[in-house]
């Protein structure tokens, strides 16, 4: 159990900078994601950690304990790799006791525990097999044995779950939710799939070409991101996002439909307005703040996805909870939720509703 | 019926004057694959098989060209001779002493040396490149060179070991019966290192990085990392590189032909150069060919345990 620190953290290739200012502190227990892109340096982030990449400047600790020229090897740290790792000439037993039997605990306290930690992820039957004789599923449980065995001070996961198909994803997501409420460790898990970590997290930090755009709850991510990137990543599907003109008291859409947005601040230097799909009411033709063309229509039974054509805006999408009768072709008006909008000001950041 | 729909069928498939039997499982199964694989086997058979077999029936023979008129058939006379034969054993033992040393070294430094090529460093192709130029250099060329360089006359080595107070005073070691067989030796081990090297080294850049990683990870030493991960996966490339080298020294003949010509004293006769100079300077094919027929088993016998052991110990 530990809490980690990262104070002005960076890393350098040569003069190419991969992270800047990264300053973040996760709690004893915390179940933290790394999110974004690919490149934005979210694994370079988390092999740091680890001790696989040395730290460029800054400091990086443990329990107030500078770690950075720590080796990994006595950073007390597991680590779950993107392709497992397993080692391919060992079984299943050897794979999982491995920490163990190279820290010559004794052999009756390794075939014990490895035998626990079997059990807990369902692989009794399977320890005596090689690596290539499992299947994905079973590689990535093995993988994440190997890790609970040594108790470790903290959990690392790169990209636990990318190797797997779409139904075993979702089985081995709840299974590292339940890792987590039962062991109660710290862990940084690493995905660019939002759902994992909307889903998994207690906190995500939102990651974009080495810069930390935001760390919050998932739920602070979707109801007030703090810029336009962190809008858009977040949040499935992706948020609207058109061009306004800030007044006073609202702002003004492309066709000069005034939304009033009396209860947020600053209006005047908004530039971009956000909503999300599911914020925007579909009304009959001629109400609401717009007009527009349902262009194309999927019927998903539980939601509606409707891609429109508004007038003097261009391409938005709109989703509606159940099945509305809308086919493609159809003359709608649209009404903005204004108290779900997001504006943002011109160089992306939100301008914050008070609050 | 039953008789019609039968008839019927045989009428559609067989025309009037063929035979009505099915084809033979035997021929179909057993003989015809052979008539597929014939220009193969045939090609195999008059280059490999044919000069083998006419090699080992030399060793039945009593084939002398100094004695033209006693050449025919003698059953296991030239075994008898081989058994009793002092000589013999003496190369026996000496090729023992020249392949084991010579194997154990060139894989020893090889292994380090690819170990070394693979990490990152300045002028790494160069090295890479220098590493590899014994390979290049003719045998005779190399051995030449090496006999010179262990002659106290024009050559260093000697001077040098004398200094170390390895040699009492510099003569040449290639005239000690005790020592001359570690001059071919040392020889054959500059020869043969770059071989190891880049066959370990190419073994080495399959092992994924990963590995090492998990490994650092679950708190290995760099030893345990050597002995955990790095050998058992170079493992099935060192057992085959091993028998493959070991083949081959035994084999090898040109270094001391060249070096020591098997002297002084037959101190650096292997078998290899026992069997060249029965053969090309005492002109008796026949005997020649039983002591290759030996060499040959024994090389037989080592290549299955070698295998076996290999089956046995890796598991990727």
């Amino acid at each position: 159990m530990a809490r980690i620190e990262l104070r002005d953290v960076a890393k350098r290739y040569g003069s190419v900078e991969v992270l800047r200012n990264i300053n973040l502190e996760i709690q004893d227990g915390e179940f933290i994601v790394l999110v974004g892109p690919s490149g934005c340096g979210k694994s370079t982030l988390l092999r740091m950690v680890a001790g696989l990449e040395p730290i460029s400047s800054g400091d990086f600790l443990i329990d107030g304990e500078c770690m950075n020229d720590v080796r990994p090897r006595d950073r007390d740290i597991a680590m779950v790799f993107q392709s497992y790792a397993l080692y391919p000439h060992m079984d299943v037993a050897r794979n999982m006791g491995f920490s163990m039997e190279i820290r010559k605990a004794p052999v009756a306290e390794r075939i014990s525990k490895v035998a626990q930690a079997a059990e807990t992820l369902g692989l009794t039957k399977l320890t005596d097999r090689l690596p290539k004789a499992l299947s994905g599923g079973q590689r990535q449980r093995v993988a994440m044995g190997r890790a609970i065995i040594r108790d470790p001070r903290a959990f690392l996961f790169d990209e636990p779950l990318s190797n797997l198909d779409a139904a075993l994803r979702v089985e081995m997501r709840l299974e590292i939710a339940r890792l987590h409420q039962k062991l109660g460790a710290t862990m940084i898990y690493v995905t660019h799939d939002q759902v994992e970590a909307l889903t998994l997290a207690d906190r995500i930090v939102v990651l974009n070409a080495g810069d930390i755009q935001q760390v919050g709850s998932p739920l602070e991510l979707y109801e007030r991101p703090a810029n336009k990137f962190v809008a858009q990543f977040i949040g499935s599907p992706t948020m609207n996002v058109v061009p306004v003109l800030g007044t006073e008291t609202g702002v003004n859409v492309g066709n000069g439909v005034e939304i009033r947005m009396l209860d947020q601040p600053l209006t005047a230097q908004a530039k971009e307005l956000g909503v999300r799909p599911e914020h925007i009411d579909v009304l009959d033709n001629g109400a609401g703040d717009l007009s527009a063309v349902a262009d194309v229509v999927e019927h998903l039974g539980s939601d509606t996805n409707i891609y429109v054509n508004a007038e003097g805006i261009g391409p938005m999408m709109v989703r509606k909870h159940g099945n509305i009768p809308v086919k493609s072709g159809d003359r709608l008006g649209l009404r903005i939720q204004a108290q779900n909008a997001h504006l943002f000001a011109s160089d992306g950041t939100a301008l914050r509703r008070a609050c | 019926m039953e008789g019609k729909t039968v008839i019927s069928r045989i009428q559609k498939t067989v025309r009037p004057g063929e035979t009505r039997a099915r084809r033979s499982l035997y021929l179909q199964y057993m003989v015809e694959p052979f008539f597929y694989l014939s220009p193969a086997i045939l090609l195999i058979g008059a280059v490999i098989m044919v000069p083998l077999i006419i090699g080992i029936s030399y060793s039945f023979q009593s084939i002398e060209l100094l004695k033209p008129f006693a050449s025919g058939w003698i059953g296991f006379e030239n075994y008898v001779d081989l058994w009793r034969d002092r000589k013999f054993w003496i190369a026996m033992e000496n090729t023992l002493f020249w392949t084991f040393w010579s194997i154990t070294f060139q894989f020893l430094l090889g292994l380090g040396l690819a170990m070394l090529l693979n990490t990152q460093f300045f002028g790494k192709k160069l090295f890479q490149a220098l590493v590899f130029l014994p390979w290049a250099v003719p045998t005779f060329l190399s051995a030449l060179t090496w006999a010179w360089l262990f002659n106290p006359v024009i050559g260093p080595l000697p001077h040098w070991l004398a200094a170390l107070g390895i040699l009492s005073e510099p003569y040449n070691i290639l005239g000690d019966p005790k020592l001359a067989m570690w001059g071919p030796i040392t020889a054959n081990i500059w020869f043969g290192v770059p071989f190891f090297a880049i066959t370990l080294l190419a073994a080495l850049q399959s092992i994924p990085d990963e590995l090492y990683e998990a490994a650092e990870v679950d708190g290995a030493t760099p030893w345990q990392t050597f002995t955990k991960i790095t050998l058992p996966f170079l493992a099935p490339m060192i057992a085959i590189t091993v028998m493959l080298r070991t083949i081959w020294i035994a084999n090898f003949a040109d270094l001391i032909y060249v070096m020591t010509g098997g002297g002084p004293a037959n101190s650096t006769q292997i078998l290899s150069t026992y069997i060249f100079t029965t053969a090309f300077r005492k002109l008796d094919f026949g005997y020649a060919s039983t002591i290759a027929v030996a060499l040959l088993l024994i090389l037989l016998i080592y290549a299955v345990i070698l295998l076996w052991l290999r089956k046995k110990l890796v598991k990727i």
